[in-house]
């Protein structure tokens, strides 16, 4: 009796199982009829506006059709995008990381747009954006914006240690010393261990490299002389300047500005919208703080704009879309003038170069021209994004943030990065 | 007519198992021969987007079993298992052996925390737990450093991985003593009270009682669990994965479930993925199969 019911169980257990997989099962509709597009945005990065844009604009040219936008999240976007844009049931249109491009490009995840290229707006496109999207003289993924880094800080803070807006990197440095030094508990600049990004300018100005190309290998550059002077200044900052958690990251930047404990921060451009939110926002921010909340672009070693990372966004059509006709014309819709002009007043370079004077002439837009105008990329292998994936870049920088010794971590890092690029 | 009923009957077990094993081969069989024939592939992501996949051998495995790397996660996995399995079996029983002895009211409280306890799933639970944990705003901190005056301000729980494995046994052991304490609970209500009391009358001490009558009662239901644990102690994904982005050094505190994604999903190397998944495999069928075997000879003795 007993092994009878076990029996009966097993059975059941089976049914059920089978139930829950015959759900998923899609046949795939027949290319630019009346079809649902599927749009993944990363991030909170897009503003609202764009997206019912998008929507609005795509379902009136296209009747019948609708457009669904869906959010992913940064985190673990390449491993998401590798099993969902090679599955049956592939999004249509798919935003991806500048540096994380390459992965994509060099798979043929990618529908290819080299025809559509002129009609995308051709050579008004960002350049070094529609580098990050071509592959082996083929354009894959269009630029969707760029955000440059940028340096907000509280500027009561500033002025209370007698301090000016900093025209040297050395100055950047002794200023968020001195003010974490007047303010005892609070981050003259908030920088938290995982926070990889903004130790990339370091190495830049004082002559380093995050890797180099010769002769069909890569070289990881981080033990080189002049980063590992960089790091020393990463490490002296990280240190002396800031209480941010050694082994956080760095979403959230707002959340220190606004309870007074952060006076500096280096992020990207829309952090300002993250510190200026509503205070009942679902994110709040602190809307009461906008006449004390300063801007300027880091400053390079020898005055002028620092080299910083350019961060941004490149759009694509997945190779697998059912609809690939109806994607383009999305993704045309995404490169449009109308589309475009919503970055640049919210603080985001638009993909066209024409349409820079869309940021407007405030201090966030001088600075981000400023930034802009010197920003560099990461180094450009197909295989750049699985250095970023495996964590090694996050670790090191938590270990530099701990007080680790740069020069056997940087060994370390340097043989962990050549091991992946060449892989 | 009676042998053909028996017959009939005979079979039915068989035929009732069909659907579950047929199911089973297709949702668990096919992709471990998928995964097996991965592993001795050069399988990247261009590989998933349909480019040939050439067969290497053994070159995989060779590179998994050469690298310190991986050593370093087995050590660590199989040292993080034997502390939390030890830990959830001692406090699961324990909590079950209070279920017993408290009243109606107690008992039904101590359900209810631990089915809520159960219910919540993992990646909730270890936010919620990195939240309390947290460097700069953690109610841990807080209290450690207001109530009992110790010096915890901005004190990373993460960082140090002996700290980090401390707060994710606390996570995993939490949500894995709800199962070990119902199920030995279940078990104990099975134990004749007759056998209690004439063992109590004889003047055996509590601990006696435990270790001369109870445990050898459940004995299956103690080898079960515990392999249950081993099992799932030793593929822990979730937790670790989710503190990982909260804070702490990656390379310090991966474990078997979690290295195995970040080589096979965030480095693109499938086919070493691959082999590695497969070693594991093998390696928790070599546990089970070693218990299930000591198990069947203590029941044939």
């Amino acid at each position: 009796m007993r092994k009878l019911s076990f029996v009966a169980l097993a059975a059941a257990a089976a049914i059920t199982l089978a139930g829950c997989a015959g759900g998923g099962t899609k046949t795939p509709a027949a290319d630019d009829g009346p079809a649902d597009i599927r749009v993944w945005l990363v991030g909170t990065d897009t503003p609202q506006d764009a997206r019912d844009y998008l929507k609005t604009t795509f379902e009136k040219e296209n009747p019948g059709s609708t457009l669904t936008i869906e959010e992913q999240s940064w985190t673990g976007l390449v491993d998401k995008l590798t099993t969902s844009l090679s599955g049956s049931d592939s999004p249509d249109v798919v935003e991806v990381g500048n540096t994380q491009a390459a992965a994509f490009t060099s798979s043929g995840a990618f529908l290819d747009l080299t025809d559509q290229y002129k009609a995308l707006g051709g050579d008004d496109l960002l350049p070094g954006f529609v580098e990050a999207g071509s592959y082996d003289g083929k354009f894959y993924a269009a630029p969707l914006y760029s955000g440059s880094r940028l340096v907000f800080y509280k500027k009561d803070a500033l002025a209370a240690s007698g301090l000016t807006v900093p025209t040297t990197l050395a100055q950047y440095i002794s200023n968020a010393e001195k003010l974490a030094a007047d303010n005892p508990g609070k981050s003259g600049l908030w920088w938290p261990g995982q926070d990889w990004y903004n130790a990339l300018p370091f190495i830049w100005e004082n002559g380093g490299e995050i890797a180099t190309f010769k002769d069909g290998t890569w070289a990881s550059q981080f033990s080189s002389a002049g980063s590992i002077k960089g790091l020393e200044q990463v490490q002296e900052l990280m240190t002396k300047a800031s209480t941010a958690p050694k082994d956080g990251n760095e979403t959230n930047p707002q959340v220190g500005f606004c309870e007074g404990t952060t006076l500096q921060l280096s992020a990207p451009s829309w952090v300002k919208w993250s510190i200026l939110a509503a205070a009942d926002a679902e994110t709040p921010g602190c809307p009461d703080q906008e006449s004390n909340l300063g801007v300027y672009a880091l400053p390079g070693a020898d005055g002028g704009a620092g080299q910083v990372f350019a961060g941004g966004s490149n759009i694509a059509v997945s190779a697998k879309s059912a609809h690939p006709g109806l994607a383009v014309k999305a993704l045309k819709i995404i490169l449009s003038d109308g589309f475009q002009t919503i970055y640049g007043k919210n603080g985001l370079v638009p993909a066209k170069v024409s349409l820079a004077s869309t940021l407007g002439t405030d201090e966030v837009a001088k600075a981000i021209s400023s930034a802009a105008g010197n920003a560099r990329l990461t180094p450009a292998s197909p295989k750049w994004a699985d250095v970023e994936a495996s964590g090694a870049l996050t670790d090191f920088f938590v270990q530099i943030a701990q007080g680790g010794d740069i020069p056997s971590l940087a060994k370390a890092l340097d043989a962990k990065i050549d091991g992946i690029l060449n892989g | 007519m009676s042998t053909l009923v028996n017959r009939r009957a005979r079979f039915t077990p068989y035929m009732l198992l069909i659907p579950a094993t047929a199911v089973l081969l297709v949702v668990i069989g096919w992709p471990l021969i998928q995964l097996f024939i991965i592993s001795f592939q050069e399988f990247g992501r261009a590989q998933v987007f349909g480019a040939p996949a050439p067969f290497i051998g053994f070159e995989n495995y060779t590179k998994v079993l050469g690298d310190p790397a991986f050593w370093n996660v087995m050590v660590r996995s199989i040292l993080f298992c034997l502390v939390n399995v030890v830990v959830t079996m001692v406090g699961g029983t324990l909590i079950a052996l209070l279920m017993t002895k408290v009243n109606r009211f107690f008992r039904l409280l101590l359900s209810v925390g631990l089915l809520l306890a159960w219910a919540m799933p993992a990646l909730t639970a270890t936010i919620v737990w990195g939240w309390m944990f947290d460097t700069s705003y953690g109610v841990v901190n807080y209290a450690l450093t207001n109530f009992f005056g110790l010096d915890f301000h901005a004190h990373s729980w993460l960082i140090n991985p002996l700290s980090f494995f401390f707060v994710a046994t606390v996570i995993v052991v939490w949500g894995a003593i709800p199962f070990v304490a119902f199920t030995v609970y279940a078990g104990l209500t099975q134990i004749p009270d007759e056998v209690m009391e004439a063992a109590q009358l004889d003047g055996a001490r509590s601990t006696q009682r435990f270790r001369l009558i109870v445990f050898p009662y459940l004995k299956s239901i103690f080898l079960v669990v515990t392999i249950l644990q081993v099992i799932w102690d030793l593929r822990v994904f979730t937790q670790i994965y989710a503190l990982q982005g909260i804070g702490g050094i990656r390379e310090q505190t991966s474990t078997l479930g979690v290295y195995i994604y970040q080589v096979a999903l965030g480095s693109g190397e499938y086919g070493i993925g691959g082999a590695i998944a497969v070693i594991t495999v093998f390696f928790m069928m070599a546990i089970s199969l070693y218990y299930v075997r000591q198990s069947l000879k203590e029941e044939q003795l």
